[in-house]
């Protein structure tokens, strides 16, 4: 304890190292406390941060997309070349794709349903194929969405009849994100043109959702007055202020779940802690009594306190990593995609472990520096 | 030279509506060098005695000096200071860190020192002085009691003081390794270190160069 290198750092640390290492059974369960209390909040909050960073990965290309449709006081039913390029006008730089819907009997190798028909200008950026493949300049053929293809029994390579014309199928489509605008799982997707006269909608996708939601108010500015609604602007700014808003109450019910159980580990330590000083009651009085100062007294048990709540916090925090690899895993798909805010979660765990035991220190320090030393050593 | 003083000192504890006399009026001087022993009936006020020559405890009345020093005109903190540089300590139950080896236990008391640099061959040396020159890494529970009384001696020396204050050092041991223990009080006193020791046992008295008797906070001149 004089002469190892963490005594020449401080040996007050050194001593109270070895102080703990006396009763080491309680020195582990108080360190326990700490570190479930450090898991709590640092993987709850983890937990809510990788929630919603998973939503934000799913729905990301539907929040950044603004759909633009024909408006209750509108002049046309469909969007025409001349509304596609009134509405392109205000795009900005975000990328413009028009998309037509219609609904029409479909009949595949096992029976006849009625489906809905898309056709996209880019089906590409909306779509991708599960199996087969949608050529570049396509021209022919249909793709068809994984629950319809199942329904119909085709694959690939089969044909269907849509509206009784005979069609190949070139791809079945994968599942569509949860929030997407277009959805395929039960549509036929034709190529760019194939059907209808006219787009039923404008999707416009900007970089970030911001700049969508910049795009869909210069549109809705300028394209309909106030009594006028000619385009209906839909974009998922309030949605995604709704989201964040649910986002933000989980987050706290999480850190107060996570707060309580840190109370409940430092009340363990402050117990730890008290029991130890009235167990050594006439050592701390011999320390006085050869010349250590009050301070000194405090010093040396808050630096116990604080060696509990530093060692219990890294394991928690080392736990807690783990468990958020898990939850990566799991929910994102990579399990070192850890965002910053669920970072700053375990480094905020660690600190309330740490602050928590140090706090739990002062009591029964103070209360172990001012015992008088002629009475800690009457006999 | 007289090392610590007490003049007139009177001790008085209060409890509720009681008021207790330890100590009316004793005056002790304590010379360099020199093997003083405390003994009395118990509640005769040997304990307070050394509480108030170990500037752990104030006297009511009267006054307590250390070099020339009234222990009145200090602060906590100073008197602290002064205790550590003054004052070595010896008790019954020797009050070693059970965690600590020998050679660790030595030590602790000049953890708060600044220059802590020879601390560790002081704590060496010290032991070899008191005979456990090959128990330097032992823990308390791997030695005897005499052993141990032994290491709180050199506990007691690691910051040089004038005097040491030991509270029956013989009471746990037996008439041997009592004996030991005295011989290094010897050696020690002969180095100008005075000791003074509240003690029960003879073996002790017989061993002192002066024995202060106490009875009812009074000294007992006969």
């Amino acid at each position: 304890m004089i002469d190892s290198p963490l005594a020449r750092f401080s040996p007050f640390l050194a001593f109270a190292r070895n102080n703990l290492s006396r009763a080491r059974a309680r020195t582990i369960l108080a360190m326990a406390g700490i570190t479930i209390g450090v898991v709590a909040i640092a993987s709850l909050g983890m937990f809510g941060a990788t929630l919603e960073q998973s939503f934000l990965d799913t729905s990301d290309d539907a929040i950044r997309t603004v759909a633009v449709g024909p408006g209750e006081d509108s002049e046309f039913g469909l969007l025409h070349r001349e509304q596609v390029a009134e509405i392109e006008r205000y795009a900005g730089n975000g990328d413009v794709y028009t998309l037509t819907r219609g609904r029409g009997e479909v009949t595949g190798l096992q029976e006849t349903t009625s489906a809905s028909l898309v056709s996209l200008s880019d089906p590409e950026v909306f779509v991708t194929a599960e199996s087969g493949q949608i050529p570049q300049n396509w021209r022919s053929g249909v793709a068809i969405g994984n629950e319809l293809a199942e329904t119909l029994g085709v694959q690939p390579g089969d044909s269907v009849q849509v509206d009784g014309e005979s069609r190949r199928v070139v791809a079945v489509l994968a599942e569509s994100s949860r929030a997407s605008f277009v959805s395929t799982g039960d549509a036929v997707v034709l190529p760019p043109g194939e059907f209808g006269d006219g787009a039923s909608q404008v999707l416009i996708r900007g970089e970030t959702p911001q700049q969508a939601f910049a795009i869909s108010d210069r549109i809705d500015e300028n394209l309909n007055s106030d009594r006028r609604t000619r385009y209906s602007v839909f974009d998922a700014e309030s949605a995604l202020e709704q989201f964040n808003q649910q986002i933000g109450l989980i987050r706290t019910f999480l850190l107060a779940v996570g707060g309580i159980s840190l109370l409940v580990a430092s009340v363990s330590i402050l117990n730890v802690m008290l029991m130890s000083t009235i167990e050594r009651k006439e050592e701390i009085g011999v320390l006085r009594a050869v010349g250590y100062h009050r301070l000194d007294i405090v010093k040396l048990m808050l630096y116990e306190a604080a060696l509990l709540g530093v060692v219990g916090s890294i394991f928690g925090v080392l736990i807690s990593v783990g468990l958020g690899m898990v939850m990566n895993a799991q929910l994102l798909s990579d399990p070192l995609a850890f965002s910053g805010q669920a970072l700053q979660y375990t480094v905020l765990g660690f600190l309330f472990g740490t602050g928590a035991s140090f706090l739990s220190g002062l009591y029964p320090a103070w209360k172990a520096a001012n015992a008088r030393p002629v009475e800690a050593l009457r006999d | 030279m007289s090392v610590i003083s007490a003049t007139d000192a009177v001790k008085i504890y209060e409890s509720g509506d009681k008021t207790l006399r330890a100590l009316d009026g004793v005056s002790v001087d304590v010379n360099a060098g020199e093997f003083a022993s405390v003994v009395g009936p118990s509640g005769s006020g040997k304990s307070t005695l050394l509480n108030l020559l170990g500037l752990l405890d104030e006297p009511s009345e009267g006054s307590v000096t250390v070099d020339g020093t009234a222990l009145s005109t200090l602060s906590k903190r100073e008197r602290t200071d002064l205790r550590r540089e003054t004052v070595g300590f010896i008790f019954q139950s020797f009050y070693l860190v059970p965690t600590l080896t020998a050679r660790q236990n030595v030590a602790v008391p000049g953890l708060v020192r600044d220059d802590r640099s020879d601390l560790q061959a002081r704590a060496d040396e010290l032991l070899e002085r008191v005979g456990l020159g090959d128990r330097l890494d032992h823990y308390p529970n791997e030695l005897s009691g005499g052993q141990k009384q032994r290491v709180a001696v050199a506990r007691s020396l690691i910051n040089d003081p004038d005097i040491l204050l030991a509270d029956e050092p013989t009471g746990n041991l037996d008439q041997d390794t009592g004996a030991q223990v005295l011989d290094v009080f010897g050696e020690i006193t002969d180095e100008g270190v005075a000791i003074l020791t509240v003690t029960h046992d003879e073996q002790v008295t017989d061993f002192a160069d002066r024995t202060i008797r106490l009875v009812d906070g009074r000294l007992d001149d006969d």
